[in-house]
């Protein structure tokens, strides 16, 4: 997990003109991006949608002269507000046993592995949808590599929160399916 | 609860200088309660991360089945091209056809006459290359019969390779993916038939290495 915590300081020389920098970092970030928005219950095209529209918004933001200070916390928490505008689809990929459960773990070598491996993740995504809304949050935004003060800037809340809010994420998953 | 549980946040995420990292490291190395703390929480999250690959890899798989939503576009496009092929009596040029450039598609006459259809083979051309767009490579195997077809379409049986990136957007489809459609065109100047198929550039190649 905090293995990547050597990329994630952007810095901002890369950010100050060419577009060569726009690329690498839309490269950088496009595909965690994604995965967090997915994985908070939207499609693939509106993930996809949603991506778009806050690189856009960061191409206006910098145009305009606006803060280059992390950006990465920044595109993430457009990304979040984004989201929530489509509430209706919120959380639906964490609100029922979806097709990963179902599916998991069907590369497996061995029928039995395959067997053993999809139990797994069914309890695991029992465990999952058992969590608060603010705690898949934030385990869903340190699974795509941002900082405990980076987390609390794109949810509005203290970083002790956040720190409290994962220790109680993790201790409710390792209760349930000993992870 | 330690003392040390707001620094563990720090140094998780590399804030820490170098001696604060290695006063934490002694720390842990001591206490069994921030040891076990990290522990579990480096489990949570990566049985947590691979759970999200795993949503994310079932959307994928869900994303394909729009494939077919686009494969009809993909056929009217077709058609279009098709008819555009097929109206003119006269006879049509053939675009010279570039082995190099590993074109794809391959027009053939397959029945002359009232004869019926002969199940030949369309004919593969070895590719090396992921082919360019469809549109300008509308090309002839240079062979009699498939020259004969320019001239008297009866009914003429067409093969497209349509390179993916040219109908979904970066990242929809596999890399190198493309589809080949086989179109067959009625006398009378309509699209009789049309199979599409998906197909990896990859695994073209290997199987039709000589």
């Amino acid at each position: 997990m905090s293995g990547d915590a050597a990329n994630l300081a952007l810095p901002l020389s890369r950010l100050s003109t060419g577009t060569s920098e726009a690329t690498t970092l839309y490269r950088e970030l496009r595909k965690p991006l994604l995965r967090y928005l997915v994985c908070l219950g939207l499609s693939s095209d509106e993930a996809q949608d949603v991506v778009q529209d806050a690189f856009l918004i960061l191409h206006r933001h910098l145009a305009s002269g606006g803060s280059q200070e992390n950006i990465r916390g920044w595109l993430f928490r457009v990304a979040h507000n984004q989201a929530r505008n489509r509430q209706n689809r919120y959380d639906r990929n964490f609100s029922a046993p979806g097709d990963a459960e179902l599916q998991a773990a069907s590369h497996e070598e061995t029928p039995e592995r395959a067997v053993l491996e999809k139990e797994k993740f069914q309890r695991l995504g029992k465990a999952i949808r058992l969590l608060t809304a603010s705690e898949r949050e934030c385990l869903l935004l340190r699974a795509a590599g941002l900082r405990y003060r980076e987390i609390g800037e794109v949810l509005g809340i203290a970083t002790s929160t956040v720190n409290d809010t994962v220790d109680r994420a993790v201790k409710k998953l390792a209760e349930k399916c000993n992870v | 609860m330690c003392e040390f549980s707001e620094r563990l946040v720090a140094w998780l995420d590399r804030e820490l200088s170098f001696e604060e990292a290695a006063e934490v490291e002694r720390h842990l190395e001591g206490c069994s309660e921030c040891r076990s703390g990290v522990d579990a929480y480096e489990r949570a999250s990566g049985e947590f991360g691979a759970y999200c690959d795993e949503i994310m890899e079932s959307q994928a798989r869900r994303g394909t089945t729009t494939l077919v939503q686009a494969a009809v576009a993909v056929g009217a496009m077709a058609a279009i091209m098709g008819l555009v092929l097929a109206l003119p009596r006269t006879r049509v040029e053939p675009p010279a056809f570039h082995r190099t450039q590993a074109v794809a598609a391959v027009s053939r006459a397959i029945v002359a006459g009232g004869i019926p259809a002969v199940a030949t083979p369309i004919q593969r051309v070895h590719r090396r290359h992921p082919p360019t767009p469809a549109r300008n490579q509308i090309a002839n195997s240079g062979a009699a019969p498939g020259q004969q077809s320019y001239t008297s379409p009866e009914e003429t049986a067409i093969q497209i390779a349509i390179p993916a990136d040219e109908m979904f957007p970066p990242g929809a489809v596999p890399e190198g993916m493309h589809f080949v459609a086989d179109l067959t065109i009625a006398a009378d100047g309509s699209a009789e038939r049309l199979r599409l198929s998906p197909r990896l550039a990859g695994i073209e190649r290997s199987t039709n290495q000589p």
